[in-house]
């Protein structure tokens, strides 16, 4: 079942970006994107995450593209040039909003089958993506295996260790932390990836690259949201209610599947992906890549562009 | 109690220690050189007093007719963080007071309906309701942490009951007006337990997990104390007390303005948020390892002390100073004592 894979020792290249980006009603949102590779290839969705960006496939979408697929990287909601279409519409980062949004970008691109591909909130949009909509799913690469919330037990403490590092999270449950937040985004982002990837070195550039994303309008009221709503400490959009009433239920997920952890994942630490195998319900590899953190697109572009290849290979 | 005495008042007369048998002696010994195993050494026996709202369980050294000293502990420690500081005070002939503050060791709630309040005003004001009920008109009042805010607001708001205050990271009355401005990140993460704690999962975690937490905390507050598991262990049952969780839940809700206050403190409670001077004279000591509150040279509390005080930082001790630096910590008190 557990594979190990070799880490890229290759250097993060800082000073690329992923541009041009283009921009398409989707949904509630404008979404910012990039697109890579040929237009008939197939299509890999790949997710960024919290507190990310889609620099975090600076390495991984030129490999996929020179390998044949259609990449599409967007930015989510909250993040980068991404835009709320209405000013009115609730800046919910709920998991089902999150998840629909992908879906949405799909249809308003016509895509209609994609490898789904994320780490952090952007594994959690693919594997609803898969769960949902498995018909829409040619397979799922997910860091840290299966990431549907289970809001109910949103109460339930962990270990005591693991709850230390959560204390961004808890920080976001009261004002003051979205006080902290807006004043101070880049300080905390760059505390948490370095407690979530220990052993990636990254410069200056790298960050800052990625942080600008976070000046986004909506990014704190987005993220405050996020981590509120998944303890069930804040309502979710109406409009959603129904996906997260299917969420609610932890559905399985069929599609064919790679799930990659970091070995040296700081915020969720490495498993051998056996807590988790009764979510997936059809074939599922699971595999640590040594030394790797949390942003492991980033950290390991080559094992995570090959988990992608294996799916649309079949 | 006539052996404390006994015991204190040889000391002070500076006796040949070698010519003194038993216990007495093993224990005065330790506050001359470390002992060998001080994990062991409890500070018993407790005596237990009604005093306002608690029936407060404390422990008492030194003779009853000397100058008294109040050692508050902190969370999630207990009066042990005194173990060494307690009997090198008696030594030299101070009547020590230890007690276990609302929510620790084997203080308890008198009326099971008095509201579980951990908020400042009522652990300020639980000092004072214990010198009344021992008849102690004025004491020196020393603490750190839950305990040095206590030694503050009684120093603060009852200045005539108090001779001399010590306190660890100086001026501790908390700005509940202020409280929902964020400081630096790498300040709000060391404070993961105070926003884990606003949550019902916080509440539940700390029941479940009480020791483990407390352990966390001792290791990134200490970085530099290395304890063994007999020296949390002897402090960590304090924390079985069946009012520990709701006492704690509240105190760090309370002080963020998320959670309401007892009533009869309300009164207590508004004097404080005026954040009234301290007077009387004081030592404030931080810990240059201190892993939760960094060390600071003391001018950012400086318009708080309105009477002499001095500020020193203690090399090489954490957050725990009395328990990890004994000697510097029962220097400053008597310095305070001879005043």
């Amino acid at each position: 079942m557990t594979e190990k894979t070799a880490a890229s020792t290759s250097r993060t290249s800082s000073s690329k970006r992923l541009e041009p980006l283009r921009q398409v009603d989707a949904g509630v949102l404008s979404i910012a994107y990039y697109e890579a590779g040929p237009a008939d290839g197939p299509a890999v969705m790949l997710m960024h995450g919290f507190p990310y960006d889609i620099h975090s496939y600076v390495d991984v979408a030129p490999k996929l593209a020179a390998r044949g697929c259609r990449v599409i990287v967007p930015y989510l909601r909250g993040y980068g040039p991404t835009r709320f279409r209405d000013s009115a519409t609730p800046r919910s980062g709920e998991q089902a909003a999150v998840g629909a949004d992908m879906m949405a970008l799909m249809d308003a691109l016509g895509i209609r089958r994609a490898v789904f591909a994320g780490y952090d909130w952007g594994g959690r949009a693919a594997c609803i993506g898969a769960a949902l909509w498995p018909e829409r799913c040619i397979g799922l690469v997910c860091v840290n295996s299966y990431l549907i919330q289970d809001i109910a037990n949103g109460m339930v403490p962990a270990r005591a260790e693991r709850e230390v590092a959560l204390w961004y999270q808890y920080y976001f449950q009261i004002e003051r932390g979205r006080a902290g937040l807006a004043a101070n985004r880049r300080e905390i982002a760059k505390i948490l990836w370095t407690q979530w990837s220990p052993n990636w070195a990254f410069d200056d550039a790298c960050f800052e690259r990625t942080a600008i994303a976070h000046d986004n309008p909506d990014y704190v009221d987005v993220v405050i949201h996020s981590y509120r709503h998944r303890y069930g400490l804040a309502e979710g959009d109406p409009r959603y209610a129904d996906i997260e009433r299917r969420l609610a239920a932890l559905p399985p997920i069929a599609v064919p599947t790679v799930t990659l952890d970091g070995a040296g994942d700081g915020v969720a630490p490495a498993t051998d992906g056996s807590r988790n195998a009764s979510k997936f319900t059809g074939r599922r590899v699971h595999r640590v890549v040594p030394r790797v953190g949390h942003n492991l697109p980033q950290e390991a572009p080559e094992a995570f562009s090959d988990a992608v290849m294996e799916l649309i290979k079949g | 109690m006539s052996d404390a005495v006994d015991r204190g008042r040889r000391l002070l007369l500076g006796a040949a220690l070698s010519g003194v048998a038993g216990r007495a002696f093993a224990q005065a010994g330790a506050s001359v050189r470390p002992s060998a195993a001080p994990s062991s050494r409890r500070m018993e026996p407790l005596k237990h007093v009604d005093a306002g709202v608690l029936n407060i369980a404390y422990h008492e050294a030194g003779p009853a007719d000397g100058p008294v000293a109040i050692l508050l502990h902190g969370f999630p420690y207990d009066i042990h963080t005194y173990g060494d500081v307690a009997p090198q005070l008696a030594a030299r002939g101070c009547r020590v007071i230890v007690p276990c503050l609302r929510g620790f060791g084997a203080t308890r709630v008198r009326d099971p309906a008095t509201l579980r309040s951990g908020e400042q005003a009522a652990i300020g004001a639980d000092v004072i309701a214990l010198m009344d009920a021992l008849g102690v008109s004025r004491a020196v009042l020393a603490g750190h942490n839950w305990g040095g805010r206590a030694a503050c607001v009684a120093a603060a708001l009852w200045p005539e009951r108090c001779r001399g205050m010590v306190t660890v990271n100086s001026y501790l009355i908390q700005d509940l007006a202020r409280a929902m401005a964020p400081i630096s990140p790498k300040y709000e993460l060391a404070l993961w337990y105070e926003y884990y704690f606003q949550t019902e999962r916080g509440r539940a975690g700390l029941a479940a997990n009480r020791r483990k937490i407390a352990r966390i905390l001792w290791e990134q507050w200490s970085p530099g104390w290395v304890f063994d598991d007999a020296t949390f262990e002897r402090s960590a049952m304090a924390h079985d007390n069946p009012d520990y969780v709701d006492v704690v839940i509240h105190s760090y809700r309370h002080r963020f303005g998320l959670a309401a206050g007892d009533p009869q403190y309300a009164d207590l409670q508004r004097r404080l948020a005026s954040l009234p001077p301290i007077s009387i004279p004081s030592i404030t000591l931080d810990g240059d390892k201190d892993g939760v509150l960094p060390a600071s040279d003391g001018r950012a509390s400086a318009s708080k002390f309105t009477g002499h005080r001095i500020h020193r930082v203690v090399r090489g001790a954490g957050h725990n100073v009395p328990q990890e630096a004994p000697k510097a910590f029962a220097a400053a008190i008597m310095e305070l004592v001879r005043v």
